[in-house]
């Protein structure tokens, strides 16, 4: 079936295919916003107690300019190394992206939660040789470098390109009040020097050919995810893929992102592909300004920016607008310029989207999308009809539809599962062509999300098809687990699922059958916690006589899932 | 604020070249606190405190209702029976004017310190500094004659314009100040908080030494008075807040606000009132004592509703 009955739905202003814009690669797509908007400020980095630096358009291009001759002419990188990105929402980290793309080299974004084993598997996985790190994450490198290909690392103050006297102030309060400085214990250089070094090196006339033979098919940014198997793997997306959805997630706002007019609060990690292409890309773009906030967490940190600054647009994941919405101080004074936002990364409640339009009066609307299509594949419209409930439809030039089992489109109100085919859709797996073909196929993205399309052209996701826990947003893979629990001393056999949460959406459960003296909770959490992100953590240990396994001894999730199992659970339910 | 009202005791008995280096100092002190409360608040928050005017209504029954009374009762439920008789009725008498007069600007501190709501609190110091001029001497009259104490005071206008203008200045400054520069808003703030937690040491350090006599030779029914008059005021407030479901955030701020007391302000009043009494050191003894350990019990207050705030925090997941 190639009927749209979706394209009815867009907006008059939203066109139904759009083109590349004539960039051949994101360096192209990042200079053209550089030299529109030129002087006005791109990016504002506010702390929780209101301190915060600002850089405009040609400030971030001059200096992404001079990070990529660092890269280039200092390290002497060639075209395709990559280089890791390991930072909380910070100025640097636009710089440093840029200047990535900048240089013909290629991205890879890591989360900064992540422990030493996790932090190893990425930068060997990704053969990353330099890595640009936060100065509060240093702490486990001298484990896990020696593990990797990284030659070079440039350490990252959180108050790079504040004013002296705050940026001062900051690192004492870091230093003496949080303690959050762990002594740096490896070879580095710092940001600062990295770019004066860059600066002095640079020669345009070896600028000019960073990105000779770097086209929009060529490979911008390893970017991470699950996938369908529990082990992390790299989506290559592509300068094509990235300056596609950019543009892409731009026309399908249509009006309700006005052009060099928007402060969108970053309240979401840049190194997430929600935030990255919409914020760091997608308002960048547009000419907004983002204002960026390092951590959301307690959501009173964001308290000050909504109060200095006149917020337009917020992207977020449904954590964090419930989170606001229970907030006293934002109750009393809800954002008066705010014009729209959008949500993705997990399912909007209902209940959510309602409170937040009657208390904002602006509109909010869900979209959907995964690392593997840059990501944003539907969304409602924005100035047209939004559906609760639903992802929307698909942004232009995307097709997307829900197909049976063996890849045949089902009926309209049919559940089955999603695939897209678009601009956006990566290139494959890095260095995994067994995993790029089970999802990869004649151009269309097999999702492993159950959906139904309805007569308009809407999509609600029904479940997923896959195992994997979404805990805000974050996969959580089961396999990884429970291959940490079964390390465990006295655990015989472990299952685990996620059950619904109202507040991350769904939380990491393990059921586990353990021998006389058995493991306490606490000993498995803790155990978990040493070697798994905090996201992947299990909230809840239930400690049971037998798992429900198929014939052939395969733990059977579902079954755990239905919770037909009587257990004597032990409630650990300290914070993950 | 506590510090001035010390010197100023001092002042009444001793006057030095160090008390004026000191008063100084502490004056340098509170101003900036002050601007660094008023930087970290925006217009906004005191249109929200205004609108919502329950928390000032019950801040104000508190302070000219609970105060006076709480210690109106210590004295006659401890501080008359247990004492030696010499003199008590002059000591009661300094209780009373210290009970009876409003709030001072160290309640704003501890306000912002224990994460209640800063705007109210400055707001409700204005209104009762504002009301004093009535309230004041009014609850006076009607405690003082309880005991047979036939004692009429006026509070002298100029005083409590001058701390209101002491309040306000600074803070809307601060308030500018932030307005023109988030940054200078900022640091402004967390300057102020540090001075703020510096304060609370120094003031102890300067009084102690001096008054170490003083400590020595007070019999423990006045102490019982001056400490307990703050504790249960915060107290009693704290729970009348609560039962009338005001937001945790508010409660804590009226209860700070009605155990904090203008202890400056008594001081000026009993030195203004009474500087040719011979009794004068009596009616200062309360105040005095009172001052310093106000100062103690709302740092030991402050640590409890914080810890209360942070229980309160929402926590959630990484977002992403």
């Amino acid at each position: 079936m190639t009927e749209r009955p979706w394209l009815a739905h867009y907006p008059k202003e939203v066109p139904q295919t759009i083109d590349g814009g004539g960039f051949n690669n994101l360096a192209e797509l990042l200079s053209s916003a550089a030299s529109n908007f030129d002087k006005q400020k791109a990016f504002t980095q506010v702390m929780a107690n209101g301190m915060n630096g600002s850089l405009t358009y040609a400030q971030i291009d001059a200096h992404a300019e001079n990070f990529a001759s660092y890269l280039r002419e200092v390290l002497g990188l060639k075209q395709g190394d990559r280089v890791a990105v390991q930072m909380p929402n910070c100025l640097a980290y636009p710089i440093v992206a840029f200047g990535v793309f900048k240089a013909g080299l290629v991205l890879v974004n890591t989360n900064p939660l992540y422990t030493a084993p996790e932090m190893t598997h990425q930068f060997s996985d990704s053969g990353a040789v330099t890595l640009i790190v936060s100065d509060m994450f240093v702490d486990r490198l001298s484990e896990v470098l020696p593990k990797t290909q990284i030659k070079t690392v440039v350490t990252v103050k959180i108050s790079e390109f504040f004013p002296v006297i705050v940026a001062g102030v900051i690192r004492l309060v870091q230093r003496f009040w949080n303690r959050s400085l762990p002594k740096i214990t490896v070879e580095h250089t710092w940001f600062q020097d990295a770019l004066s070094q860059g600066k002095k090196a640079r020669n345009s006339a070896n600028s000019a050919k960073y990105l000779d033979g770097i086209g929009l098919d060529s490979i911008a940014a390893l970017q991470y995810t699950g996938g369908t198997t529990g082990v992390s793997k790299g989506a290559m997306l592509s300068h094509g893929n990235l300056v596609m959805n950019t543009l892409q997630m731009i026309a399908h706002s249509g009006d309700g992102m006005r052009r060099g007019k928007e402060i969108v609060l970053t309240a979401l990690p840049l190194y997430h592909i929600f935030a990255f292409t919409v914020n760091l890309m997608g308002f960048y773009h547009n000419g907004a300004r983002n204002i960026i906030v390092p951590s959301p967490r307690p959501p009173s940190n964001l308290r000050k920016a909504f109060d200095n600054y006149k917020v337009t647009w917020l992207s977020g994941v449904n954590t964090l607008f419930n989170a606001l919405l229970n907030e006293r101080w934002f109750q009393d004074a809800p954002p008066k310029h705010l014009h729209a936002s959008a949500a993705g990364g997990m399912a909007l409640q209902e209940s959510v989207a309602t409170r937040w339009r009657e208390l904002t009066g602006t509109p909010i609307v869900e979209g959907y999308g995964l690392t593997e299509s840059s990501p944003v594949l539907t969304f409602n419209p924005l100035t047209g009809l939004a559906k609760d409930g639903t992802i929307g439809i698909p942004v232009p030039s995307t097709e997307v539809k829900c197909v049976d089992e063996s890849g045949n489109e089902v009926a309209i109100g049919e559940p089955g599962e999603i695939i897209a085919k678009g601009p956006q859709i990566m290139l494959g797996y890095w260095q995994r062509p067994e995993e790029t073909e089970k999802t990869l196929k004649d151009g269309w993205l097999y999702t492993g999300d159950i959906a139904q399309m309805d007569a308009d052209g809407y999509f609600t996701i029904v479940d997923r098809k896959k195992d994997m826990i979404l805990v805000s947003g974050f996969n959580v893979y089961p396999n990884e687990v429970e291959e940490q629990i079964a390390a465990v001393p006295g655990v015989l056999e472990v299952g685990v699922i996620g059950v619904p949460d109202e507040k991350s959406g769904e939380k990491v459960t393990a059921y586990v059958v353990a021998t006389v003296p058995a493991p306490s909770a606490e000993q498995i959490i803790a155990h978990c916690r040493e070697n798994l992100a905090a996201y992947k953590i299990p909230q809840t240990v239930h400690f049971v006589d037998e798992l429900p396994k198929s014939p052939i001894g395969k733990i059977l999730r579902r079954e755990l899932r239905t919770g037909a199992i009587g257990s004597n659970s032990s409630d650990a339910s300290k914070g993950a | 604020m506590n510090g001035l009202m010390i010197l100023a005791a001092e002042s009444a008995n001793q006057a030095t070249v160090v008390n004026e280096f000191e008063e100084l100092l502490l004056r340098v002190f509170i101003v900036i606190i002050m601007f660094g409360l008023g930087a970290g608040l925006t217009p906004k928050d005191f249109g929200l405190a205004l609108r919502r005017p329950w928390g000032l209504v019950i801040g104000w029954l508190t302070q000219f209702g609970i105060m006076p009374l709480v210690t109106y009762l210590l004295i006659i439920s401890v501080l008359i029976p247990f004492s030696s008789p010499e003199g008590i009725l002059l000591v009661a008498l300094g209780a009373l004017i210290m009970g009876s007069v409003p709030a001072g600007t160290t309640s704003n501190l501890f306000t912002y310190f224990s994460k209640g709501n800063l705007a109210l609190s400055v707001t409700m110091t204005v209104n009762s500094t504002l009301w004093a001029f009535i309230m004041t001497p009014a609850a006076l009259f009607i405690y003082s004659n309880l005991l047979g104490l036939d004692e009429s005071l006026s509070v002298p206008f100029a005083e409590l314009a001058l701390v209101i203008f002491g309040l306000i200045v600074p803070v809307a400054l601060g308030m500018f100040l932030r307005k023109l520069s988030s940054n200078i808003g900022a640091v402004l703030e967390l300057v102020g908080g540090v001075m703020g937690l510096l304060f609370i040491p120094f003031l102890i350090i300067i009084w102690v030494p001096r008054n170490w006599q003083l400590l020595l030779t007070t019999e423990w029914p006045t102490y019982a008075v001056a400490i307990g008059m703050g504790l249960v005021g915060m107290t009693v407030a704290y729970y009348i807040a609560k039962a009338i479901k005001l937001h945790p955030m508010n409660a804590r701020t009226v209860s700070l606000e009605t155990g904090i007391n203008n202890g400056p302000l008594a001081i000026a009043v009993i030195i203004a009132v009474y500087i040719d009494n011979p009794g004068i050191d009596e009616i200062l003894l309360i105040p005095a004592l009172y001052s310093l350990f106000i100062v103690i019990i709302s740092a030991a207050v402050t640590l409890v509703f914080r810890r209360a705030n942070v229980a309160a925090e929402q926590k959630i997941p990484n977002l992403l």
